[in-house]
């Protein structure tokens, strides 16, 4: 991805922003539409994109969640583990997906490529607690371990829909 | 560092408020963290940093309640109104600042006794005076691989990071580098680089003196000493003119350490210093220093004492018909006074000249109102002449960077390109032509309320024509001030004790040479001076590091370092400051003046000053831009000088002609390429070397290639020299830097300065 593709991108929403600044997530989602995930290159080109330094545009992209500088599966399950679902087991649930997709417990991508489990803080769905959300498109709960199972098989065999929004 | 802002208790515009049940004032719109500080009253904080721009709120620390606020309220985002009442220290505030240190110390880990900032740690500090006496957590910590090089003098510790945002906003909102940021978030947050780059610049170090846990340590520094056994002294940097005020940290008889005061001189350097004042001190421990006192007999060089050095000083010199004294622009003014001393009466028939430029026609300019650097913080309109302040004047950089986060303009005349560049409007003049270029920024001056002239003494003494418009311009507008970034470190202390510069000596016969901390023959128009040196009598130098003036002297006598001994300089804003020694320096080496004082007494005339006190108040009797001086009135901070009278510029107005072939040379000083950078341990690795650079179209004309070597000849000397093509050079010139110890791009130079052109050819 370019400074020149990103500018072209931002040009027409500039006027939305107050703060030039504020450009710069927009940037940052556009830019991870390419891959599926930021590499080194494409935050400088944001950076240039934006007339921020790259070290402010990586430390923008690391603080979110849904923003990746490290290359991601096909299909990214974000576990919640904000209170109410870590009242109602989401710790289990978490484990139940890493130990299935065979990565740490902390989250990982699988060996496939297919599926990223990673853990979310609070994904707005209390009421559905313990919930995880698919891609940022899909949230659902509450989950139990089966149907979790039943998710994961699911992405597997759809195909990857894109634009990839995360 | 400066924990809260000084406030000022007796200006006009105070509001009282009650604090604690007592009534105080301070300033309406004063922080009430610094209000209460003003008012003997501490409120604990981490993030707040009076000189890091708008309190951002982000530790929580001096919660306070004030009454008409719901809940606690920040301290150091909330300013003072009168009537207001305020309480730090009820039940509820106690509780709440506790709590938070308790937080804050739920990740740190609690082994102060093995890290480096134990001891004159401020989470330590305010831990015992405001936090909780025991620990609740049970939990793990946060645990990292054990530290980090941030840079390679900066070393960060993860794990005892609060998150304070301090160092990142000293990078985006002081330095303005935006390198250093805060990656991920929560409890996973930590300071990083983009990609991990190692955390480069001129002011990098500040982030030390900043953070306020052992999370950025110095790496030279660090394990090195302990608080306890260790002496501050505060003293001056003797990097460049600027004079930045700074704290010597001394161990076992060495400097090991410099660092920002905790009262800065907001009038100089706010406590911020360049990276080499901070890790230069290095140089006083590399080989180069001089250690023993050298006697050259013949053919044969021994080490001897130093009695034995100067009874052979006196001796070999007292034998001339005549002699030369040559001071170099740092000598202090109790040196360059007692110099003057024997030079008039011991030394046989002697001559007294200076490093540094004539500057015949800067005396109009130097007449008007100095200001100080402090000043630059207030002005509407900075204009700056000449120079390249973020290389040679570096503290002068933030200064510039400070006025224009507050709005004001900045302008930027020059024959340079140069990184300030970007801060406003910038108009680069051919070489020659500087006085022309001025005509925009002239009009500016007319119009505004409070504008400051930043200028450089030697592009201004090259362009002298420039220096009359200038001075005219300023002379104009009554709220007009002036700065001078003086070549010299202590060059207006040179002038104002009557010393001249050198460079009229070159042609003349020498006879007998007591050279103190100079080295003409690395200077501009060094082959006329190693000319002038090889013909003369013999050479006594008083010198603290080795030198191509020390190889070939009869005498070498060590002195100390700016780090070892006691004096005064006069840096920019015609500041007089102390140096103050932090540290004994080698045995077999004295201070400067006493080993004057010690000449005296073998040349048969003893000069009576015991120290360096009795000799600077000597000095200023005899200098009337020093009356009035002493050690006390200049105490930690110092005191400017009287300005010096309006001189008539005599017709030394006139531009002054380039001399020789080819394009004309324009050459500046890198800010890494000095010899503190070359021989500090902690610095070497980002010395940089000598360069020539030229536009690209330049370079094709004259058919070099990048990254060659190429020959510069002028009709002062030669110089081969590494070529780099920058596009955003100017055209119509040649730019090389100057001052890297050993290099010979000052060669080209005439003794004076005077403007001169270079041939380029590939070497």
């Amino acid at each position: 991805m370019t400074a020149e593709e990103i500018r072209a991108h931002l040009d027409p929403i500039r006027d939305q922003f107050a703060e030039e600044r504020s450009l710069v997530l927009p940037a940052l989602k556009f830019a991870q539409g390419e891959k599926g995930h930021l590499t080194g290159d494409d935050v400088t080109e944001v950076a240039a994109a934006t007339n921020l330094t790259p070290a402010y545009v990586e430390s923008i992209a690391s603080f979110y969640d849904r923003i990746y500088l490290d290359p991601v599966g096909k299909r990214v399950v974000s576990v919640c583990v904000s209170l109410s679902c870590m009242l109602n087991g989401s710790d289990e649930l978490l484990e139940h997906l890493c130990s299935r997709e065979g990565v740490s417990h902390e989250g990982g991508t699988s060996a496939d490529g297919e599926i990223t489990v990673q853990e979310a803080q609070c994904l707005g769905a209390c009421d559905r607690a313990p919930c995880l959300q698919v891609d940022a498109e899909e949230t659902m709960g509450p989950v139990t371990l089966s149907e979790a199972d039943a998710v994961a098989d699911r992405l597997r065999a759809e195909p990857q829909p894109r634009p990839v929004l995360r | 560092m400066p924990d809260y802002a000084p406030v000022d208790l007796t200006g006009t515009d105070l509001v009282e408020f009650e604090l604690n049940g007592r009534t105080v004032k301070a300033p309406a719109g004063t922080m009430l963290v610094d209000a209460c500080a003003a008012n003997g009253v501490e409120v604990p904080i981490f993030c707040y940093e009076p000189r890091l721009g708008d309190p951002l709120g982000a530790c929580r620390q001096c919660l306070v309640s004030v009454e008409g606020i719901p809940g606690l309220t920040t301290a150091c985002s909330t300013p003072v109104a009168a009537e207001m009442m305020v309480d730090t220290v009820s039940e509820e505030v106690r509780e709440a600042q506790d709590g938070i240190l308790e937080l804050l110390l739920e990740n740190h880990p609690l082994d102060c006794p093995v890290c480096d900032k134990g001891g004159e740690c401020p989470l330590q500090d305010r831990t015992f005076r405001f936090g909780p006496g025991e620990s609740r957590m049970v939990e793990p910590k946060r645990h990292f691989p054990k530290p980090l090089k941030l840079s390679p003098q900066i070393a960060l510790d993860r794990e005892r990071c609060i998150s304070c945002y301090r160092c990142v906003r000293f990078s985006q909102d002081v330095s303005e580098d935006g390198n250093l940021t805060m990656s991920e978030r929560g409890g996973r947050s930590e300071i990083t680089t983009f990609t991990g780059d190692s955390y480069n610049g001129r002011f990098t170090g500040n982030v030390i003196d900043l953070c306020p846990v052992g999370a950025l340590t110095s790496i030279p520094y660090r394990f090195t000493s302990r608080p306890w056994d260790i002496q501050n002294t505060p003293s001056v940097c003797a990097s460049c003119s600027v004079g930045c005020n700074t704290e010597l940290t001394l161990r076992e008889g060495e400097i090991k350490r410099v660092q920002g005061r905790d009262e800065p001189n907001w009038q100089v350097e706010e406590g911020w210093l360049c990276n080499v004042g901070r890790w230069g001190y290095g140089a006083d421990q590399a080989p180069q220093r001089l250690r023993q006192p050298i006697l050259r007999d013949g053919g044969e060089t021994r080490e001897c004492s130093l009695e034995e050095a100067v009874a052979a000083a006196g001796l070999v010199l007292a034998h001339e018909a005549h002699t030369t004294v040559l001071l170099g622009g740092d000598v202090t003014v109790e040196e360059a006074f007692i110099a003057k001393e024997l030079a008039a009466g011991p030394l046989p028939d002697a001559q007294v000249g200076s490093a540094g430029v004539v500057g015949a026609a800067l005396g109009p300019l130097r007449a008007l109102p100095a200001a100080q650097l402090g000043d630059i913080d207030g002005a509407d309109l900075v204009v700056v002449v000449g120079g390249d302040p973020a290389n040679q004047h570096p503290v002068a950089e933030l200064r510039l960077r400070k006025a224009r986060r507050a709005g004001a303009r900045i302008v930027l005349v020059g024959p340079r390109a140069q990184e300030l560049e970007s801060l406003g409007e910038s108009i680069r003049t051919a070489p020659g032509n500087l006085a022309e270029g001025l005509t925009s920024a002239v009009a500016q001056i007319a119009t505004v309320k409070r504008p400051l002239v930043v200028w450089d003494e030697l592009d201004l003494d090259a362009e002298p024509d420039a220096a009359v418009v200038l001075a005219t311009a300023l002379g104009d507008n009554a709220a007009a001030s002036q700065l001078e970034l003086t070549s010299e470190v202590n060059g207006a202390g040179l002038r104002a004790l009557g010393v001249a510069p050198h460079s009229r000596l070159v042609d003349q016969d020498l006879g007998g040479v007591l050279a103190v901390r100079a080295n003409p023959g690395a200077g501009p128009g060094g082959d006329a001076w190693n000319r002038a040196l090889d013909s003369g009598g013999p050479i006594v130098v008083i010198a603290s590091h080795h030198s191509e003036l020390t190889e070939r002297a009869t005498v070498v006598i060590p002195c100390s370092s700016h780090f070892e001994h006691e004096g005064v300089l006069v840096t920019a804003g015609q500041r007089a400051q102390r140096l103050r020694p932090g540290a004994a320096g080698p045995e077999q080496s004295a201070p400067g003046w006493e080993i004057l004082i010690a000449l005296s007494h073998r040349l048969g005339v003893a000069l009576e000053y015991r120290s360096p006190r009795s000799a600077f108040a000597a000095a200023t009797a005899s200098a009337p831009a020093l009356s009035g001086l002493d050690y006390d009135t200049l105490g930690d901070l110092g005191a400017e000088i009287a300005t010096s009278p309006a001189s008539d510029v005599n017709g030394a107005g006139a531009p002054r002609a380039h001399d020789g072939e080819g394009l004309p040379l324009v050459t500046g000083r890198s800010v890494f390429g000095g010899p503190e950078a070359h021989l500090s341990e902690g610095l070497v690795v980002t010395a940089t070397g000598e360069e020539a650079v030229l536009h690209p179209a330049e370079a094709a004309r004259l058919n070099v290639a990048d990254a060659n070597l190429i020959t510069l000849n002028s009709p002062n000397g030669e110089c081969t020299v590494r070529l780099r093509l920058d596009p955003g050079a100017p055209e119509g010139a040649v730019f090389a830097v100057r001052g890297v110890p050993g290099g010979t791009v000052e060669s080209l130079l005439a003794p004076d300065r005077a403007p001169v052109n270079v041939t380029v050819n590939t070497a």
